[in-house]
């Protein structure tokens, strides 16, 4: 079995079971589907394989030979979030050729709503039919936090808030409350930078308001944001060059990996790191930078 | 009041006196939209709320004021005045708040209106020497209060003895959703959150099941353009053409477009507007009219789900609908 595999032969049906569970977690992870084969190659049609963000497969993806490909185009899609199909083409001198639908399933974005009003409900309501997941305390991993408190210590929430990471950070307020509570958080000596990341009032501009409109205007906004968004969800993955082999391969805890000169040198499997350990000086001039 | 009617029957069957806190008016943000009640029984039963919970305590005292003889009274909370402190209303908006008692024998015909979906309001008078004065209003009824149940909305209206207060129970506004695809389930949940009377119909009933529906208020099976010349539409009515598909979307949008209907949209890629609009005018349909189709339905907010569409569409409704002059508020 391959390097990175999480051991024990897993069938095509745990893939689906174990997916749904980490899907069901909020957990992040692609699925890797064989969808055509072009002989010879080891993998059939309907392989398939989850590739978690440290580079652990559970389940068979053709192997050796089309594995550190299919992990190395799973971690580019965990960034990107956009599903491809991977054409694994020469990887090994054996192969023909493997198609493979990657799929990155990242978890909903998590929402944050502090505070009881109306529009809180609604909006929490709202947005679990988006599919985000919501929470009413704690800021902690949050990717957006609408504060609606009605003024019960907003100034002390947005502040907790700006220092949670969360890209999205809106008050349920009057204009002209909003202008207060932002004028507070100055005098309190937040930077302006920190300061006009707050969006007050929060919501789209959509005209005098009920309490279901202003959800529905805070949700519209959530939505734009979630879409525009510039950097990826996750981390772009660290990668390196098998010196045996000569492959790209995502480098995480389950890589396989050897020191060299006080430098670490990453490999696509087991086989090649022994051949690079067996005559390290006859590939150290193609080691990984 | 809706929500408290049916505590206000019970209490009104039992004889119990009971005194009632209506929102007349806000200023800036408030938690509760006019006409939102809050209802203190003789016993000490309270129901509804005003602001949700700001100055709940301070309205309870005056409502218990009336009940013990008191007269009725123009209450205003809001941060610019001391008592806002007192009373905790830390909304930084401004609400004012008539407190008066309730006569029993209103409650029964308001209730029963509302159950049967006919318009009805209340008129209750908040200033000037006979303040507290109501009387309910029908529909079709001249005047100023006629108007507002017209249109379904909640108001201060002036009138030269004083101002008046009509708190509308207007049926809910009909939302008709043509075409019974995943788009369609996801809007027709966010029309009822929005306040709408939600009827999905398409021509193909294999679609049109309560499986694939389950909370709308009306299925129907017919062609949308046969369904729209018989259904009820108002300034208030929204019609959302889903199918994408001419030979039902084309004849659909003409009839709507012969109807007041205050918000009109068709879904559709940019090619299939053309291909649409092009359609209609070989319909005789003129570009005026044309123009009155928000197509691509929604506003542009990124959506990629049929759920964040339907997010888009309700918000471009709220906006069409709230300031029809203006201009579509792009998402930066």
């Amino acid at each position: 079995m391959a390097a990175g595999n999480m051991g024990g032969r897993v069938n095509s049906t745990d893939v689906i079971v174990e997916a749904g569970r980490l899907a069901a977690e909020g957990k992040p992870y692609v699925l890797a589907t064989v969808v055509n084969v072009v002989r010879p190659a080891s993998a059939r049609r309907g392989d398939r394989a989850l590739v978690l963000p440290d580079g652990r497969v559970s389940g068979w993806i053709g192997g050796a030979c089309s594995e550190p490909a299919v992990v190395r185009e799973a971690l580019r899609a965990l960034a990107d979030g956009q599903t491809r199909v991977a054409q694994m083409e020469g990887e090994c001198a054996s192969e023909g050729i493997v198609e493979v639908l990657i799929e990155p399933i990242l978890p909903a974005p998590l929402l944050v709503i502090v505070g009881e009003s109306p529009a809180a409900r609604t909006l929490g309501e709202l947005a679990r039919t988006v599919g985000w997941r919501v929470r009413d305390d704690g800021v902690e991993g949050a990717d957006a936090v609408v504060v609606a408190t009605m003024g019960h210590g907003d100034e002390d929430l947005l502040a907790a808030a700006l220092g949670s990471g969360a890209g999205y950070i809106g008050l349920v307020a009057s204009a002209k409350r909003a202008g207060s509570v932002l004028a507070e958080l100055r005098t309190r000596g937040l930077d302006e930078e920190a300061v006009l990341r707050i969006r007050a009032p929060a919501g789209l501009d959509l005209g005098p308001s009920s309490q279901e409109e202003i959800a529905v205007a805070i949700l519209a906004e959530l939505v734009a944001w979630r879409h525009t968004r510039r950097e990826g969800p996750l981390a772009a993955p660290s990668e390196a060059v098998d010196p045996v082999c000569g492959m790209t391969v995502a480098v995480g805890p389950g890589t396989e990996q050897t020191v060299h000169e006080g430098v670490t040198v990453a490999f696509c499997s087991a086989h090649c790191r022994a051949r690079f350990e067996a005559e390290p000086e006859r590939y150290s001039g193609l080691r990984a930078p | 009041m809706r929500d408290v009617l049916e505590t206000l029957e019970r209490w009104a069957a039992d004889g119990t006196p009971v005194a009632i806190a209506t929102v007349v008016g806000t200023e800036r943000s408030a938690p509760r939209d006019p006409g939102a009640v809050l209802a203190v029984s003789a016993g000490g039963d309270v129901a509804g709320s005003v602001t949700g919970g700001c100055v709940e305590p301070a309205v309870y005292g005056e409502a218990r004021d009336v009940l013990a003889g008191g007269a009725p009274r123009l209450k205003t909370y809001g941060i610019a005045d001391d008592e806002a402190f007192e009373v905790g209303l830390p909304c930084g908006g401004t609400v004012h708040i008539f407190v008066d008692r309730l006569d029993p024998e209103l409650v029964a015909p308001i209730a029963g209106a509302v159950r049967e979906g006919r318009p009805i309001a209340l008129e209750i008078k908040i200033t000037g020497q006979d303040a507290g004065a109501k009387r309910l209003v029908g529909p079709g009824e001249d005047g100023p209060a006629g108007e507002l149940l017209a249109r379904g909305e909640t108001g201060i209206v002036e009138t030269p003895e004083g101002q008046v207060f009509v708190s509308s129970f207007a049926p809910r506004p009909n939302m008709y959703v043509f075409g019974a695809v995943d788009h369609a389930a996801a809007v027709a949940t966010i029309g009822r959150y929005l306040g709408y009377r939600v009827t999905v119909c398409d021509a193909r009933a294999k679609f049109v099941t309560r499986e694939r529906f389950p909370d709308v208020d009306e299925l129907v099976v017919e062609w949308p353009d046969r369904f729209l010349r018989s259904a009820p539409v108002d300034e208030r009515t929204v019609i959302c053409v889903l199918t994408h598909d001419h030979k039902f979307d084309v004849p659909a949008l003409k009839v709507a477009l012969e109807t007041p209907a205050g918000y009109i949209g068709a879904m559709g890629a940019r090619r299939t507007n053309e291909e649409r609009a092009e359609r209609l005018r070989a319909e005789g349909v003129s570009e005026e009219d044309i123009a009155r189709i928000h197509a691509p339905i929604g506003l542009k907010i990124g959506s990629r789900t049929p759920e964040e569409v339907a997010i888009a569409v309700a918000a471009q409704i709220v906006q069409v609908l709230r300031s029809p002059k203006k201009e579509e508020v792009l998402a930066q």
